[in-house]
């Protein structure tokens, strides 16, 4: 089965969910994604927001340098104060992110619906 | 939802990763080892550790190589110990490096012999990853991989952590940091040897975030150097007062 492209991409209109902005990403995340997952994550910290939401529901495949990507995006987000939220997680994804540790840094929530609920709340 | 959308039901890289563990587990211990600070311990992630931290990148080129990327990793796991430095001896357990198994360490460092472990995170065909658990001088990981690029072969050893300790934090700036750099660069040499070619070693550092995370101060209490001298010292204690005894 060939592999999915990967995007990244601020949801269009971008929408300002109380101070967040969702980069919903899509297929294989590897090395050679570093350039266009951090362009996505530029374009959503110019948007001058408290939150970045992540959408792992189009995501099909993940390999350790991949993950290595995600905590880069973390530290990032770390730095300047912002919180990085994720959902749309599988069963799988959830298990990578509680062996890599990154669900004790990260706002996990399983769908859109929950995470939205959190921005609303923290506004 | 657009049907592209959906989850496959197995994912293809679901036998790449190490299945979720609380603690280490470690069945046996290989022949020669020294098996402290690993059992029942937790991994860590590069954002667990207390020091700055940082991305360092390893690469050698193996010119207009007849070998492919898949080969090469093969090798690499295969004889993995034989690749380190003699200072640095590497004990994978007898199903050898692959995900969830848990590799034992003896490290000949300036404070004496240290015992730890790593546990192998993710392995595929052209790559494979290490993560640390509590008591290991660096909280993160380090990927092992090789890449075709144009004919060459590059070879690649991607560290991404931070000292786990205030007292490896201080250990990594005065001197640990470049014994480190040599162990990889070492590695990569040997590698590239194996495979009959000369190694360049080009390395990269970018620090991902310079800040020290104070609330990690207590990892300290899992600080294997220091176990591994109590252990060590003890030991001889002990063999000195049954020697008396006798």
């Amino acid at each position: 089965m060939p592999n999915k492209p990967f995007s990244a991409s601020l949801r269009e209109p971008v929408m300002h969910l109380n101070k967040g902005v969702i980069i919903d990403l899509h297929g294989e995340i590897n090395g050679t994604v570093e350039v266009a997952l951090n362009a996505a994550y530029d374009r959503a910290e110019a948007e001058d927001v408290h939150s970045i939401v992540l959408n792992f529901g189009g995501v099909d495949y993940i390999n350790s340098t991949g993950i290595a990507l995600i905590v880069g995006l973390l530290a990032r987000a770390r730095k300047s104060s912002r919180l990085l939220i994720v959902f749309g997680l599988s069963d799988h994804y959830m298990d990578i992110f509680n062996i890599t540790r990154l669900v004790d840094f990260m706002n996990v929530y399983p769908d859109e619906q929950s995470a939205v609920a959190q921005l609303s709340q923290l506004q | 939802m657009n049907p592209s959308d959906q989850q496959p039901r197995t994912p293809r890289d679901a036998e790449n990763w190490a299945k979720s563990v609380d603690r280490l587990n470690v069945t046996g211990t290989p022949t020669g080892a020294l098996h402290l600070n690993v059992q029942g311990r937790q991994t860590l992630s590069p954002l667990k550790g207390f020091g700055q931290l940082w991305q360092k990148t390893f690469q050698a080129t193996l010119v207009g190589s007849n070998h492919t990327p898949a080969e090469i990793v093969r090798v690499w796991k295969e004889r993995f110990p034989e690749f380190q430095p003699p200072e640095n001896r590497f004990f994978p357990s007898v199903t050898g490096v692959k995900p969830g198994e848990v590799v034992l360490i003896n490290a000949s460092t300036p404070g004496g012999i240290m015992s730890t472990g790593v546990m192998v995170m993710y392995s595929d065909e052209d790559s494979f990853t290490l993560i640390t658990p509590q008591g290991h001088p660096e909280s993160g990981w380090v990927t092992f991989s090789a890449s075709q690029v144009d004919q060459n072969i590059v070879l690649q050893v991607q560290t991404l952590a931070r000292a786990s300790d205030p007292l490896y934090e201080v250990a990594f700036r005065l001197i640990a940091s470049g014994m480190q750099d040599r162990i990889w660069q070492h590695v990569l040499t040997a590698l590239a040897a194996h495979f009959g070619a000369p190694a360049v070693v080009t390395l990269t550092k970018q620090c991902v975030d310079p800040r020290l995370q104070w609330s990690e101060v207590g990892n300290i209490r899992h600080n294997a150097q220091l176990h591994t001298l109590i252990y060590t010292i003890s030991s001889r204690l002990r063999k000195l007062v049954r020697g008396n005894a006798t």
